[in-house]
């Protein structure tokens, strides 16, 4: 029994959503993530790609091999007999080094004033809470997590800045992520990472959807040193737990 | 080794195939052919697999240079293509050879061009299953950019096409102002008059408009109120943004957005939408899903049925050609 509703709805002729209920959740999140796998391999044949969301779960499959009406019915019948794996080992944590210098978190003082804190207790907070991975994009290894602790959930800034460099970890209300590739945006930032999220000759990240990370806070010399290992490919992400 | 070399680049002259899926979870844009029923159509007719890399050019195609011996088919949108100064069709299968000069004349109508050689296309190195390239994201095809001048692509020499004469298909323009839609996820959340709004339009292609998607100019939409939770972003479907304008998400779209998706263009239209000039308003028409997979389902079929009464030729005179040797065999069965 899957313990929360759902709806199936078309966003093409070749693709559906599986919405559940619409909140930022842990739990249901952690079902959706379970389903995807378990769809993937179960469903090989018909389906050509899977993207679990916040509270969705996008499935396209091959018109060719089957249509919305079929596939649907298909899948109810799948949902409606599923047992939510109880032994599910609930994502690994990753550990992400972060430098907090000032030069890099560009926000720390507003994010810190914001949450009438100082900032060496702004980091802390940021580095202390484990962050669950709720879904990866819109770009290649940029991950979704939450939730930030309500007294820095800082709103996003009302104007994008042009261009946020890689690396930049950084909040937006209750959601927490990091840019793996230079690009415009309206976050918070609080740091930089010296470990290469994106790059196009091995494009896939190390994490996923699923898994969770932590923050631990490294300071310039540490940024340098990773960021040259890093550089040949010889720093490894540490996993605390799997 | 046997290569094509790009004299000049065109514009936006990008290897392509049907794009990089299974990746989305990770966040990997899929990418591929902006136009997939031109991209399969050109491979078809130079008997490849459907899968197999072509060039796609966006309104000047490239110049090429030909040190390969092999066969060429070029669809899209009117290119007016030139094999050693004189012009040839589109939808048509052309042998080339070492030396043979392609060049284009800036198109006449549409925006995007398919060039596929035999002997299964371009070589490159194929990233998480395909040799799309994503050039925001400096990912696939030739080192992750558009072509450029003096670019070398290796190309496999490939001597023999089955029923050459019947690999030819009539080019026709698009007919119609209408591309059709179904009901986006997120319809409901619109409100009557955002939805009417929508269907009377008519909208024009903005000159926003690239691989990632299509911005529409046309009537502003009351967008809804409430926000929403992103999720995952399909090809075809439109995003209205906060400032009520509608954009089309294409080939190299992001994997997720947040935006409220009122419709998805089917994807047997999707090809017509594409091509679209900037200067042709255009209506969005709804039908139902059911039609839509019909109408989808039947572009498929119109293709595999062509690629099939092409190979159940191959047997009816004239044979070949072998080139390298069939005139002379031509000569000795015919005036012996």
């Amino acid at each position: 029994m899957i313990a929360y509703k759902y709806d199936f709805v078309p966003a093409g002729e070749q693709t559906l959503h599986i919405a559940f209920p619409e909140q930022i959740d842990v739990s249901e999140n952690q079902l959706i993530q379970e389903l995807a796998q378990q769809l993937r391999s179960r469903f090989i044949y018909e389906i050509t790609d899977i993207v679990p969301a916040y509270r969705t779960l996008t499935i396209s499959f091959d018109i060719r091999k089957t249509t919305y009406y079929e596939f649907s019915s298909k899948l109810k019948d799948f949902l409606a007999h599923y047992v939510p794996d109880t032994k599910n080992d609930h994502g690994r944590i990753f550990e992400v080094p972060v430098c907090y210098d000032s030069e890099f978190g560009i926000d720390l003082e507003d994010v810190a004033a914001f949450g009438n804190i100082s900032v060496e207790e702004l980091i802390k907070l940021h580095s202390t809470n484990n962050y669950f991975i709720y879904m990866m994009g819109f770009l290649p290894g940029f991950a979704f997590m939450g939730n930030v602790p309500d007294q820095i959930a800082m709103p996003r800034l009302s104007a994008p800045r042009a261009s946020i460099a890689p690396g930049s970890v950084a909040i937006a209300g209750k959601q927490a992520g990091m840019y793996p590739v230079d690009s415009p945006g309206g976050w918070r930032i609080l740091g930089r990472t010296p470990i290469t999220l994106y790059t196009p000759n091995n494009p896939l990240p190390p994490f996923q959807a699923g898994d969770w990370i932590k923050f631990s806070q490294i300071d310039r010399t540490d940024y340098s040193a990773i960021k040259e290992l890093d550089a040949h490919g010889e720093y490894q992400l540490k996993i605390i737990s799997e | 080794m046997p290569h094509i070399e790009i004299i000049n680049s065109g514009l936006s002259t990008t290897i392509q195939d049907l794009g990089r899926t299974g990746h989305q979870a990770k966040g990997i844009p899929v990418s591929g052919a902006i136009d997939q029923y031109s991209h399969r159509l050109a491979n078809i007719l130079v008997n490849n697999s459907e899968k197999s890399a072509t060039l796609e050019f966006s309104i000047l195609g490239p110049t090429i240079e030909f040190n390969v011996e092999t066969f060429i088919a070029i669809t899209g949108g009117d290119s007016a293509p030139i094999l050693n100064d004189s012009n040839i069709s589109l939808n048509t299968t052309y042998p080339v050879k070492k030396g043979d000069i392609l060049a284009f004349h800036p198109m006449k109508s549409g925006r995007f061009g398919y060039i596929a050689f035999a002997g299964n296309g371009l070589q490159v190195e194929s990233i998480l299953g395909s040799r799309s390239t994503n050039t925001r994201l400096n990912l696939g095809g030739y080192h992750g950019r558009a072509l450029a001048k003096g670019d070398s692509l290796t190309i496999d020499n490939c001597y023999q096409m089955p029923s050459l004469v019947n690999r030819s298909l009539p080019w026709n323009e698009p007919t119609g102002n209408s591309i059709r839609f179904i009901k986006g996820p997120q319809w409901n959340m619109f409100s009557e008059s955002a939805k009417q709004m929508f269907k009377d339009g008519p909208f024009t292609i903005s000159s926003q408009a690239d691989r990632m998607g299509f911005r529409l100019d046309g009537p502003t939409l009351e967008i809804p109120q409430k926000n929403m939770l992103s999720e995952g972003a399909v090809l075809g479907n439109i995003q209205i943004t906060r400032a009520g304008q509608p954009i089309a998400l294409l080939a190299d779209r992001q994997t997720a957005g947040g935006y409220p998706v009122i419709a998805t263009i089917i994807g047997a239209d999707l090809g017509k939408f594409v091509q679209f000039s900037s200067n042709s308003p255009l209506l969005f028409e709804e039908i139902s899903l059911k039609e839509a997979t019909a109408a989808l389902r039947s572009q498929y079929h119109f293709l595999s049925e062509l690629a099939d009464s092409i190979y159940q030729k191959r047997y009816q005179y004239p044979i070949g050609p072998i080139r390298k040797t069939s005139k002379k065999i031509e000569e000795m069965i015919f005036n012996s």
